[in-house]
């Protein structure tokens, strides 16, 4: 406990989760007291409870898991493609400086436009399908992914690659045997993160003339403010969010046990 | 002793327009330790980064063998202060490294060299650790038999025992010696600790400040004998060599204006 109240102390694995645990419910506690004693309408504030219940009658009824698989379809299917490509165009940009200073500004200029801004010309341009959603999440996801890849790649120390050479490798070799080893840990943590980015952009692209989808599924209960349905499909974006996380993290401390 | 292993000739390195080494000729002698001393920032550094093909001259020549170099390859192998063994391949993997780069050794005789080299270094029981298990003269150590195993002629030591302390960096500087004779390898050693260079130097090149030129050639070994121990540290000779070298490198550093 002592050490749990030190400036920059240690704690246990065990002590996060308590800790962690308590904060969550918590909140959840005085959520679900305030809506109760009715000082704020429940249109505006359902009770977690409430919101509970209802997510379990939309799994029931209203196919809220299969909603729920095509988000994440849309997803992985627009950040996989971001990562493929992000990953040896960050590299090269690092790796070659014609590649890095030929992209880096454009790059740049179009990382820096909001994706809302987007959504009119990616219409125009692939109607309202599948293709605009895509194209949307990797729109949000691939211009900074990349630039976070050819960081991860400019990181790798000078030292690491120098030594490579003077053991014999060759400069194919570099790559895959120095580079790509050297910079795994840092380009997981950023595709991780990045995968979190594409999320958020994911509500917006279902806004946009879907019927399937929790953004779908949470636009449309607006539209007749049926609060516990809204929140409950926020509440299994946070869900989904929170296992691939930990998935992810959990993949990182397997494959780089050095660490 | 012929001094026509390694060799330097008229060599000249500019970074932009600003001359870091200037018309440097040196003979380096197989078999023997060569300390590079100087003030930091002199151009030692650099000087000895061209002998491994990492930095190429602006003008003239250096020679392995008779052989010009043009570019970094196995025989001549660095050793670097600071992230100096690879974090993500254990210690074994590490000595590995450069041998998976040559032909002419098949799984057998790699694993043979992991083992030779692993028991020069006294690493055997840390064979499967990872470096951050182990401690920092340990992965210098590493970063040696890495260089050897790969089938370097030449180390290239840049300040390699610069971060460890007093103690560790005494007993590695003794087991450099050892390895050095065991092996019988040629090793430029670039640091700016004069009594580290008088304890480990065949021969010291103490260069002027930038950019580098040779002022002095100081032939240790006719002083302090090839062996070396720790009681060597406790001699007159050493006492007074050490002391001359200070005093030349003093001079040197106290001519400058800034």
């Amino acid at each position: 406990m002592n050490e749990l109240l030190k400036f920059r102390g240690k704690s246990s694995a065990k002590a996060n989760l308590f800790l962690g645990t308590i904060t969550a419910v918590g909140l959840l506690l005085i959520w679900e007291l305030v809506a109760n004693v009715g000082i704020i309408a429940p249109q505006f504030l359902p009770a977690p409870s409430k919101v509970l219940s209802t997510l379990w009658s939309m799994i029931l009824t209203q196919n809220l898991l299969w909603h729920a698989w095509v988000s994440n379809y849309r997803v992985l299917l627009a950040f996989s493609i971001a990562a493929i490509m992000a990953i040896p165009i960050g590299i090269l940009m690092s790796s070659y400086r014609i590649v890095g200073a030929s992209l880096e500004p454009t790059i740049d200029f179009i990382r820096y436009l909001p994706v809302p801004a987007l959504v009119p010309i990616s219409i125009i341009w692939f109607g309202v399908g599948e293709t605009t959603k895509i194209f949307l999440l990797w729109l949000g996801t691939f211009f900074q992914l990349v630039l976070l890849v050819a960081d991860d790649m400019r990181r790798v120390p000078q030292e690491y690659v120098e030594v490579a050479f003077t053991l014999g490798a060759k400069p194919r070799n570099i790559l895959t045997d120095v580079g790509l080893r050297a910079m795994g840990p840092t380009l997981l943590d950023n595709l991780r993160i990045t995968l979190g980015w594409c999320w958020t952009y994911l509500v917006l692209a279902e806004i946009v003339a879907a019927d399937s989808g929790l953004g779908f599924v949470i636009w449309s209960a607006r539209r007749y403010v049926k609060t516990p349905e809204v929140l409950a499909g926020v509440v299994v974006i946070g869900l989904i969010g929170l296992i691939t996380d930990q998935l992810l993290r959990m993949l990182h401390r397997r494959m780089f046990k050095y660490l | 002793m012929n001094s026509d292993y390694l060799t330097f000739e008229n060599v000249t390195k500019k970074f932009d327009a600003v001359p870091v080494v200037s018309q440097t000729s040196l003979g380096i002698s197989q078999n023997s330790l060569v300390v590079f001393l100087g003030p930091s920032g002199c151009g030692k550094t650099t000087l000895m980064r061209m002998a491994g093909g990492l930095d190429l001259p602006t003008s003239g020549t250096i020679y392995l063998n008779g052989e010009a170099i043009l570019g970094p390859d196995r025989r001549r192998g660095m050793v670097f202060q600071s992230y100096s063994s690879f974090p993500w391949l254990t210690v074994e993997g590490n000595i590995n490294f450069g041998m998976r780069y040559r032909n002419d050794l098949n799984a057998e005789q790699r694993a043979e060299r992991v083992q030779h080299y692993l028991r020069l270094i006294r690493l055997e029981d840390f064979a499967k650790s990872f470096p951050n298990r182990i401690s920092g003269g340990m992965r210098q150590r590493v970063a040696i038999a890495r260089s050897l195993a790969a089938g370097s002629d030449v180390l290239l030591m840049d300040e390699p025992f610069g971060a460890l302390d007093a103690l560790t960096r005494e007993r590695l500087q003794v087991e450099l010696r050892q390895i050095q004779a065991k092996e019988a390898k040629t090793i430029i050693f670039v640091t700016h600790d004069v009594e580290e260079a008088v304890f480990l130097a065949d021969r010291i090149i103490v260069f002027s400040a930038r950019p580098a030129r040779v002022l002095h050639d100081i032939n240790v070994t006719k002083v302090l004998g090839p062996e070396r121990s720790l009681a060597t540290r406790e001699t007159q000779e050493f006492f007074k060599l050490r002391n001359d070298v200070l005093h030349m490198i003093r001079n040197e550093t106290s001519n400058e204006h800034d």
